[in-house]
């Protein structure tokens, strides 16, 4: 892997909470396309990983970078606009709003939100609206919401909130995706349709993915390259099937042999 | 009926984003125009000059509170302050020859000024804490008032407005107070319904239902939250210049105090968070019902229908009141607002049944 091609790096990130050294040292690159799995018990450091990429803390020690340039300890707004997305693992979409004003709501940095511009809506804001709607309507086409376009999004299934928030996420063109647990909570359908989409996605619009996902099937199914973190600790890291069947990871899940005795 | 969804065929996004995609809405709002137009000419003075007009402007009142506690999330318990301000520049600056237009304009620049520290201090804290903070501008503003003669002209004193032109139309007689008020009503209705749909109004929203989601798509928390604070605070202003000129005509700083703060919460809370329709409906209800409630009472008791003493005629009306607040408040929660919007969903789809939740 070339330096040019590589869109995250993250080196040496460590991250405490209070006397829990929840992240300890990880050191990882994504490169530009791949799609990289984040795999590990409850509790190893997965979505803490994933907070401090995407800005929620900073790591207290190590650096990210983001397309070669250091983000570390940028605000979420700001990292959003170097053009990294997330979903969250348990659904953080905005309860007050429609399927397709969440998903419109992913535009806002390519947007330009005043009061101004919304008190003169005839001659600035709808413009801007329809123009924006065109683009939703790609990703809503792209992940099949039609139907629910108009409801609001607490009346949809679990399964269709989630690909909301991938649609939400999708649409604010972003260059990197990062998704906590996609298929947490999906019967093996769903799961089947989000790997779909995702795939899809990816294909579609070039991103790069980096993905946390408990399903072995599915990390094994689409992801190129994983790490396995166990308490904080990466345990492994490369293609997924090898990395999954390290005897330390499988010892991490389900004991090791001295554990048994 | 003459609500019908069927037959409603969208070919644009331009149609689909209207304020009104329902005919029988453009009507209505049509017919709700032409009589608030035709008011002064159909009621008699009293009633235009006491319900009417105080309606219209603690409608706007409660639209531009409902923008940063229905839109945004952010409790305010001291805009009544905010009024205040934009009721004294007002006045300050016509008296000192400031075209009225501006001096409105003036009103709405200062209270923004004021009313952002205010909510800047208050970017760190949520909910009660808010509530807090905003009580604190209350009163200091309040106290602020009273205390230099220079705005109040006095502690006890009563500062008239002067007689203004608004871009050469004079606001002097009850119909063309009415009329300015009215204009100022609509636009910021308009401007409310505006901002709604549009990502102004989204990005306030996704602030309201989940900040750190809101924050991951890119909206910074803390420029909105000011920007919430500054565009109301702007309109609140202005609505207290046009509540001093349209209606009082004569100010003190008691029209401001923390009491009217509490109204223009229940306004908004029995309207509707965040809906257009709830400022109407809120300020009508909050305003209207004590009137009519002491009317039918003491109509009742001077006919004879209940024997009641006049010390209980008078509390009964406050009884009522009180009771009718917390009883709408339990049966929807979400105010009159959400009590329209079922009646007009029921009536969208009879005579079927799909839209009883």
């Amino acid at each position: 892997m070339t330096e040019t091609d590589t869109v995250l790096r993250c080196e040496n990130v460590n991250r405490w909470f209070g006397g829990i050294h929840a992240l300890k040292g990880v050191t990882l690159d994504i490169a530009q396309g791949e799609i990289f799995g984040l795999v590990g018990p409850n509790g190893s450091g997965k979505t803490t990983l994933v907070n401090c990429v995407t800005g929620f803390y900073p790591p207290q020690e190590g650096r990210i970078a983001f397309e070669g340039r250091d983000i570390t300890g940028r605000k979420p707004h700001r990292i959003a606009a170097d053009g990294i997305a997330r979903t969250f693992q348990n659904v953080a979409l905005f309860r007050g709003m429609t399927v397709l004003e969440n998903i419109l709501m992913g535009r806002h940095n390519l947007m330009n939100p005043n009061p101004v511009s919304s008190l003169f809506y005839p001659f600035m804001a709808r413009k801007e609206e329809v123009a924006h709607r065109r683009k939703v309507e790609a990703i809503i086409d792209l992940l099949q919401l039609e139907s629910v376009r108009d409801e609001g999004v607490d009346v949809i299934p679990l399964g269709l909130q989630k690909r909301v928030e991938l649609a939400r996420a999708l649409s604010a063109e972003p260059r990197m995706l990062v998704l906590d647990e996609p298929m947490a909570g999906m019967n093996q359908e769903e799961k089947e349709y989000m790997v779909r989409f995702i795939l899809d996605a990816h294909e579609a619009l070039g991103l790069t993915v980096l993905m946390i996902e408990h399903h072995m099937d599915v990390v094994t199914a689409i992801c190129g390259r994983v790490l396995v973190l166990n308490d904080g600790t990466p345990l492994a890291l490369g293609p997924a099937k090898e990395a999954i069947a390290d005897p330390d990871v499988v010892a991490a899940y389900i004991g090791g042999r001295s554990d048994a005795a | 009926m003459f609500y019908r969804l069927s037959g409603i065929h969208h070919t644009g996004y331009e149609s689909a984003r209207r304020l009104w995609p329902v005919p029988a809405d453009r009507w209505q709002v049509g017919a709700v125009l032409v009589l608030a137009l035709a008011a002064p000419f159909l009621v008699s003075n009293l009633y235009l000059g006491s319900y009417i007009l105080p309606w219209l402007i603690w409608s706007a009142a409660a639209l531009s509170l409902s923008l940063l506690m229905g839109l945004a999330g952010q409790l305010h318990f001291g805009y009544a302050a905010v009024m205040a301000i934009g009721a004294y520049t007002s006045i300050h600056l016509s008296q000192a020859g400031v075209p009225f237009a501006l001096s409105l304009l003036g009103a709405g620049v200062v209270s923004a000024l004021i009313g952002t520290v205010f909510g800047a201090a208050a970017l760190r804290v949520k909910g009660l804490y808010l509530v807090m903070a905003t009580l604190a501008m209350q009163y200091l503003v309040d106290w602020v008032i009273v205390n230099v003669p220079a705005i109040s002209g006095g502690a006890q004193a009563t500062l008239r407005t002067p007689t203004v032109t608004f871009l050469g139309l004079p606001v002097e007689t009850l119909t063309q107070r009415y009329y300015l008020a009215l204009a100022w009503a609509v636009l910021l209705t308009l401007f409310f319904m505006n901002v709604k749909r549009t990502s102004f109004g989204r990005a306030l929203i996704a602030i309201r239902d989940k900040d750190f989601a809101a924050a991951v798509i890119g909206v910074d928390p803390f420029r909105y939250k000011l920007m919430a604070f500054l565009t109301s605070s702007f309109v609140g202003g202005v609505t207290g210049a046009i509540l001093a000129f349209c209606y009082y005509r004569a100010v003190t700083p008691e029209q401001f105090s923390f009491n009217v703060s509490i109204q223009l919460v229940a306004m908004v809370l029995v309207g509707g968070l965040g809906s257009a329709i709830g400022g109407f409906l809120g300020a009508g209800f909050v305003l209207l019902l004590p009137i009519i409630l002491t009317n039918v009472i003491a109509d009742l008791g001077s006919s004879g229908w209940i024997d009641i003493s006049r010390n209980l005629m008078s509390h009964l009306p406050l009884i009522f009141y009180g009771a009718m607040i917390i009883g709408f408040l339990l049966f929807e929660p979400l105010g009159l607002a959400k009590i329209y919007d079922n009646i007009r969903k029921y009536f969208l789809v009879w005579p079927f049944r799909h839209s009883r939740s």
